[in-house]
């Protein structure tokens, strides 16, 4: 770090007895938690508030995470930040590219509040939040046209926006009056960083209560402890033999598609490598996700856990571990200023290539692909009395089959996401919600089911802009072991005059006027492991409550109900025989219909063009050989890309 | 003659105190429950206890009840099969519910969602739809909607919610249907959405509507039974259920929306805890209720804070409760040490009754919290009474187990396990007090429960908050706040608008009504205009925040100088809690009324002062091992303790229900009132 001024407190060597251990790792977890109590009673946008999309996290003085949720980036952040660090600071800033993809696009807005304890840094509390708009061409500021990031909305370098304790109003101003709705970027930005300065204190009051030594040794110890455990985790199961596994983005907004991701894994002793090496250049659209090395880590580390072993507290003391190779110019690592704005389906899929790519060493363990994306809906115009209305909604789908049991209808990948109340949405915006319901038969059939995608059906009463983000239109999500994938997105625009026009899952500036109906249905998840070997009572059950047809059950099932939905025990016994003899050995991972025959049918099933296969972009190849160049011979990875 | 009884049917003990209301004496029992039907204990202890005072049973008027019948049923999944009727396109509203899984990311993986309390094989669409500001947008299709509630109700559903989106703002429609069910089916119980919680969110709406239909025939049942033998007995009494926050409603209120007593339990021990400590002069206290298997923590200041929502298991239910915060953490939690971490970890996980620590000699091989308590001496071998005595080897053996997990000598890992199970707790109080902006070091602790006494010194420590309050009789606290409660019912309305929208008069009147809901209810309970006390609130937040800050208020100060000075107070009050204020209009969601009827209060026994001199109390020594030493802590008899007692830790007081501890460094003073006061030494 170049700070100045700023004393970093050391690690010291002394030992730790296990107990105050435990008890200050149960006092910073508490706290994370605090951190979202904080956010979600004071901040005004529905998109942090009802539907969670923000990420706490509290770090050593190094900037290694200890608790939180999406890894450190704070020592990438102070390789190159030039001022001074000092009590009271708060620093803020929105652009990926100036923070090694930390945030991955300029609608998060990332806030760190340095801790200081007897005049020295001892960590960092930190957050970001998803603001509902940072300006540009469209509300929302994720138009699905933009082809750099000067199209996507007020880009902020890492600022103070408090110097020690004092407002920068200048900043906030600048900031603000790019925005379309003012005060709920101010009240969300002062919701996030109430949140951190009650990290900041909890943090302090530690370092009061065991004396600065202990707190900062513990923060060790339990780097250390998760770097035991995952130790543990890689040589037990990841495969030494090089396994990869592939999985498609289906567009980029503007015609081309679909993207491959290709991860290939493999260990050597208890060192464990992930190498994205095979994923297909950067797109002209802005569905590229600059990955931050530090972040895929904290990935890896948290699924490898949430599969294995969910009692261990993550952080980054494994990060040593873990070698990743991040090849520049792809969909992955692309160049700037390459638009990054709808990055969250790559995101998503990054965690269907990860789970497929070590499902092949433990199987049993692995899940298979959801509705794989975060999908969007934004509704955006004027109303009757000259006011401006914006609502952004994130919509769920189909949770994928798992060991432990079905996936979940209609629920969030996204860890602790809520839906927006139709009672909240009817209240605040120009809107009706018709029908909100998960789609039959749209789970991947399995022996644990995917879970059904969603249908929320909309009606405009105002005339307005809608924006659509999805994917998973072209490519199904795969079952696993067995089980079938999941039905496809779609979106159907029904008009009041009664036509109907099937809308791109990533789309624009669509008009709508009262009386205009948007049926939204996102993608269901894959099945997990033979559905012939489903106990036929469960799937005689899922057809009482509507979730599965009686065609499903027979066809996928091999259930067969009588009209009374009565289980014919026999005739599925039967049926259950010949179709498995029929089938013959269940393959490891089900896609679906090959992907040529996917592009080559897309217009008769989804009433959608087929993309075009994406073409790599001359400049970013010359500029990602060049970068390519220049960390082959200093060693790093995830060099910075600007200039 | 005119006696009143406290109950309160706890999971293992039915706890009783009989008040004389002349002469304010009373009278405890403590009697075995009996889950298979409660009533059994209370009749039991009715028995006892009349026995004991001397008293006929007949004389009985009235009976203050704490339950957790309703509690039980939603905790064991043990409740009615439940119908819901919907608004066509949410057929699915429980099965999505808020479509949340856990954190961190990737925990859906290992997300385990229980039934919601309505099968989706058991609910129906009607077709009707209100608005947001309950406007009919489609007319109810009556004749659609009886033939699908008749086939739900031929179906052979025990009970019916009826749920619509947008009836907080007008329930119209499901009043309706109400009436076509109750035609259908007259003895069906029906819970309509709006009545049991007229507010705007529809999924905890109609959670809430479905979880009391799912609890309201066992509860009903139970009430009934309770009424007929007390009827067999020729016992007059008036009966009252102790509702979540504390406050009383009338047997038929609690038959109907049974879901308002699903904490009752805990609220009677605030209540309780409460009582005892304004009487000893402190008003501001968190209580720690630690028994078995979890503990529940909770901050009041003069009266009980309440919460909206509460959490019972995995659903969030949206009635009135006590601010209790419960961890599962208790005397019967289980420590153990996972093998990859080889961190220290107690609960949630519990020994419970049965087989229960391994000290009780009942079986259990696990180490609980009681055994580390008895490994390091805080509990005596022999109980007081000697009814129980602890066999100190089995919880040795036990607790070895932790100490070779984790390389510790046996003392320090059963100090560890102790110190664990006190972090614990301490990250409860600080949720309820520090989280929510108040310093706890102005702030009493209340101990009680079974084990609440062991370990309320230890949470004083952490926390600052002296003195510790440890009441007599600590397990039997919730007859007590039984026996004291009120009268209690809240009236609301949802209407929200910004406060420059607001008209006067109009907001004005509409607090008034609610007012006059709650005088009328207060009185068809008999009680007298003087005893009648009406609260009034708005909620308020900034507009477009998602979560309200109730602010109290009079129907005249908004009617002569509107609300600006209740804006003023929300401001303040934001930044007391979070820490910063906004510019932002200010918006109204919810005005309430709340309706109190006073009853009387109990009085407490005095007694005359005597000197410091504890010695009459002192009946041996023990050693205790606390921050890796070993101590010779007194011994005393609490029983023989007298007012101005003093005593110094480290000692071990005993009495029959329970033990308190109290450390090196502090002293006990018995006060006017037989409480312990616990202080450092100066």
């Amino acid at each position: 770090m170049t700070v100045q001024v700023v004393k970093i407190a050391a690690i010291p060597d002394i030992e730790i007895d296990s107990v105050t251990l435990d008890i200050i790792e149960n006092a910073l977890k508490n706290t994370r938690y605090e951190m979202d109590a904080v956010l979600y009673r004071t901040a005004m946008s529905p998109v942090i508030r009802e539907q969670h999309d923000q990420f706490p996290m509290i770090t050593d003085p190094q900037g290694r995470m200890v608790v939180g949720q999406f890894g450190s980036y704070i020592t990438g952040l102070m390789a190159t930040w030039d001022q001074t660090i000092e009590p009271g600071d708060v620093i803020m800033l929105s652009d990926p590219y100036l923070c090694g993809g930390a945030i991955s696009h300029v609608n998060d807005l990332l806030v760190l509040v340095p801790i200081f304890y007897e005049d020295e840094l001892v960590g960092w509390a930190s957050m970001f939040g998803h603001m509902q708009d940072v300006g540009g061409p469209l509300t929302g500021s994720l138009p699905t046209g933009a082809t750099t990031i000067f199209g996507e909305g007020l880009r902020l370098p890492p600022v103070k926006i408090y110097e020690r304790g004092k407002l920068n109003r200048a900043v906030l101003d600048i900031m603000l009056n790019n925005v379309r709705q003012p005060e709920m970027n101010r009240a969300d930005l002062m919701a996030i960083v109430a949140s951190c300065r009650t990290a900041e204190k909890r943090v302090m009051e530690l370092c009061e209560r065991f004396g600065k030594a202990t707190y900062l040794a513990a923060c060790g110890a339990l780097l250390d402890r998760t770097y035991r455990a995952m130790q543990k985790l890689i040589v037990q199961n990841l495969p030494e033999e090089p396994q990869f596994f592939e999985d498609y983005i289906d567009d980029d907004g503007l015609g081309n598609g679909p993207f491959k991701m290709k991860l290939t894994i493999w260990r050597e002793g208890d060192q464990a490598y992930f190498d994205w090496t095979g994923t297909d250049p950067q797109a002209l659209g802005p569905i590229n996700f600059y990955l931050n090395e530090g972040m895929f880590k904290m990935f890896i580390g948290v699924y490898l856990i949430m599969v294995f072993d969910p009692q261990i507290l993550f952080n980054d003391g494994f990060y040593p571990l873990l070698h990743v190779t991040l090849p520049a110019g792809t969909l992955i690592q692309p160049e700037f200023p390459a638009a990054l704005g709808c990055r969250t389906h790559a995101l998503t899929r990054l965690f269907d290539v990860l789970g497929g790519a070590l499902s092949k060493r433990a199987p049993e363990f692995t899940t298979a692909a959801g509705y794989g994306t975060s999908p969007y809906m934004l509704y955006s115009g004027y109303n009757t009395q000259g006011n401006f209305f914006y609502l952004m909604e994130i919509t769920y789908g189909g949770i994928p089959g798992r060991p432990i049991g079905d996936g979940m209808d209609g629920h969030s990948w996204w860890p602790l996401f809520t839906n927006i109340p139709t009672e909240y949405l009817e209240s605040y915006y120009p809107i009706r919600i018709d029908s909100y319901t998960s789609i039959q038969d749209s789970g991947g059939a399995g022996f644990h089911r995917g879970g059904n995608g969603i249908e929320k059906v909309y009606t405009y009463l105002e005339p307005g802009e809608v924006s659509i983000h999805d994917d998973r239109w072209l490519t199904p999500p795969w079952g696993i072991l067995g089980g079938e994938p999941g039905m496809r997105s779609s979106k159907l625009l029904r008009r009041a005059d009664g036509t109907e026009q099937v809308l791109p899952s990533k789309c624009d500036q669509v008009q709508v006027e009262p009386g205009d109906q948007l049926v939204y249905r996102t993608a269901g998840g894959g099945g997990w492991k033979d559905p012939l070997t489903r106990l036929a009572e469960l799937v005689q059950r899922d057809v009482r409550y509507g979730l599965v047809s009686k065609e499903k059950a027979l066809n996928a099932y091999g259930v067969v109900l009588h009209d009374d939905l009565a289980l014919d025990a026999d005739a599925t016994a039967a049926l259950r025989a010949q179709k498995a003899e029929e089938r013959g050995e269940v393959q490891p991972f089900n896609y679906g219909p090959p992907l040529e025959e996917l592009l080559a049918n897309a217009e008769h099933d989804t009433g959608l063009p087929a993309p075009s296969r994406p073409q790599p972009i001359k400049w970013a190849a010359v500029r990602a050989a060049r970068r390519q160049q220049a960390t082959s011979s200093n060693g790093s990875t995830n060099g910075k890309s600007m200039g | 003659m005119a006696y009143r009884v406290g109950v309160d049917v706890g999971g293992t003990f039915t706890d009783m105190m009989l008040l004389d209301e002349d002469t304010g004496k009373f009278w405890r029992v403590k009697t075995p429950s009996t889950p298979h039907d409660p009533s059994e204990a209370v009749l039991t202890a009715i028995t006892r206890i009349c026995e004991q005072a001397g008293v006929d049973q007949k004389n009985i008027a009235q009976m203050m009840h704490g339950t957790t019948v309703a509690t039980n049923v939603i905790l064991e999944g043990k409740g009615a099969r439940v119908g819901l009727v919907t608004t066509e396109g949410f057929k699915q509203i429980l099965h999505l519910a808020r479509s949340q899984t856990p954190g961190p990311l990737a925990g859906w993986i290992i997300m385990i969602k229980p039934d919601p309390p309505a099968s989706l094989a058991d609910t129906a669409e009607v077709h009707e739809r209100m608005s947001a500001r309950g406007e009919v947008v489609r007319e109810l299709d009556e004749a659609h909607a009886e033939a699908a509630i008749r086939s739900l109700v031929e179906s052979g559903i025990e009970s019916l919610t009826i749920s619509l989106i947008n009836s907080f703002a007008n329930p119209a429609h499901e009043r309706t249907l109400k009436a076509i069910a109750k035609r259908l089916a007259p003895t069906l119980p029906v819970t309509i959405s709006a009545d049991v919680l007229p507010e705007f969110r529809e999924y905890e709406r109609t959670l809430t509507a479905a979880m009391n239909a799912y609890v309201r025939p066992k509860v009903e049942h139970y009430l009934a039974n309770l009424e007929q033998q007390l009827e067999q007995r020729e016992i007059n009494a008036r009966v009252n259920i102790l509702r979540s926050d504390a406050g009383l409603m009338t047997l038929k209120t609690a038959e109907e929306n049974p879901v308002y007593a699903i904490l009752s339990g805990p609220s009677g021990g605030v209540a309780g805890a409460l009582q005892v400590a304004l009487r000893a002069g402190y008003p501001n206290i968190l209580t720690l209720d630690m028994g078995g298997t979890s503990t529940d923590v909770s901050l009041c200041r003069g009266e009980p804070s309440i919460a909206r929502e509460t959490r019972l298991g995995y659903f969030p239910v949206k009635v009135p409760s006590v601010d209790v915060h419960s961890v599962g953490a208790g005397g019967g939690s289980i420590a153990h040490v996972p093998e990859l971490t080889r961190a220290l970890r107690v609960g949630p996980q519990s020994a419970g009754a049965v087989p229960g620590p391994a000290s009780y000699g009942r079986g259990g091989a696990e180490p609980t919290v009681t055994d580390a308590n008895v490994v390091c001496g805080y509990l005596p071998p022999k109980l007081l009474g000697g009814e129980m005595s602890l066999d100190v080897e089995a919880a040795k053996r036990s607790v070895q187990k932790i100490a070779d997990a984790m390389g510790l000598d046996l003392y320090d890992a059963a100090e560890g396990i102790l110190k664990i199970v006190n972090e614990n707790m301490f990250g409860a109080l600080r949720l309820v007090s520090v989280q929510r902006g108040f310093d706890p070091r102005e702030f009493a602790l209340m101990a009680f429960g079974g084990a609440g006494p062991l370990h309320g010194n230890a949470l004083a420590a952490l926390m600052g908050a002296y003195p510790v309050i440890i009441p007599p009789a600590p397990g039997l606290l919730c007859a007590m706040g039984d026996l004291s409660a009120n009268f209690r019912d809240e009236f609301a309305r949802t209407y929200i608008r910004t406060v420059d929208m607001i008209d006067r008069e109009e907001l004005t009147g509409i607090l008034r009504d609610l007012g006059e809901e709650a005088k009328a209810m207060l009185s068809a309970e008999s009680i007298p205009a003087d005893r009648q006390d009406v609260q009034y609130s708005l909620d308020l937040r900034y507009y477009l925040q998602g979560y309200e800050i109730p602010i109290s208020v009079q129907p005249d100060e908004v009617m002569n100088n509107g609300i600006g000075t209740l804006v003023e107070r929300f401001h303040q009050t934001h930044d007391r809690l979070y820490g910063f204020q906004l510019d932002s209009p200010v918006e109204v969601v919810n005005v309430r009324a709340v309706g109190i009827g006073r009853v009387s209060t109990v009085e407490l026994p005095e007694g005359a002062a005597s000197g410091a001199d504890a010695s009459a109390a002192h009946t041996g020594t023990q050693q205790i091992y606390r921050n890796g030493e070993w101590r010779e802590a007194g011994l005393y008899d609490r029983a023989l303790l007298k007012p101005g007692n003093v005593i110094e830790g480290p000692a071990i007081i005993t009495e029959l229900d329970s033990t308190t501890v109290v450390l090196p460094n502090h002293t006990a003073t018995v006060d006017t009132y037989f409480n312990l006061l616990i202080n450092p030494m100066k």
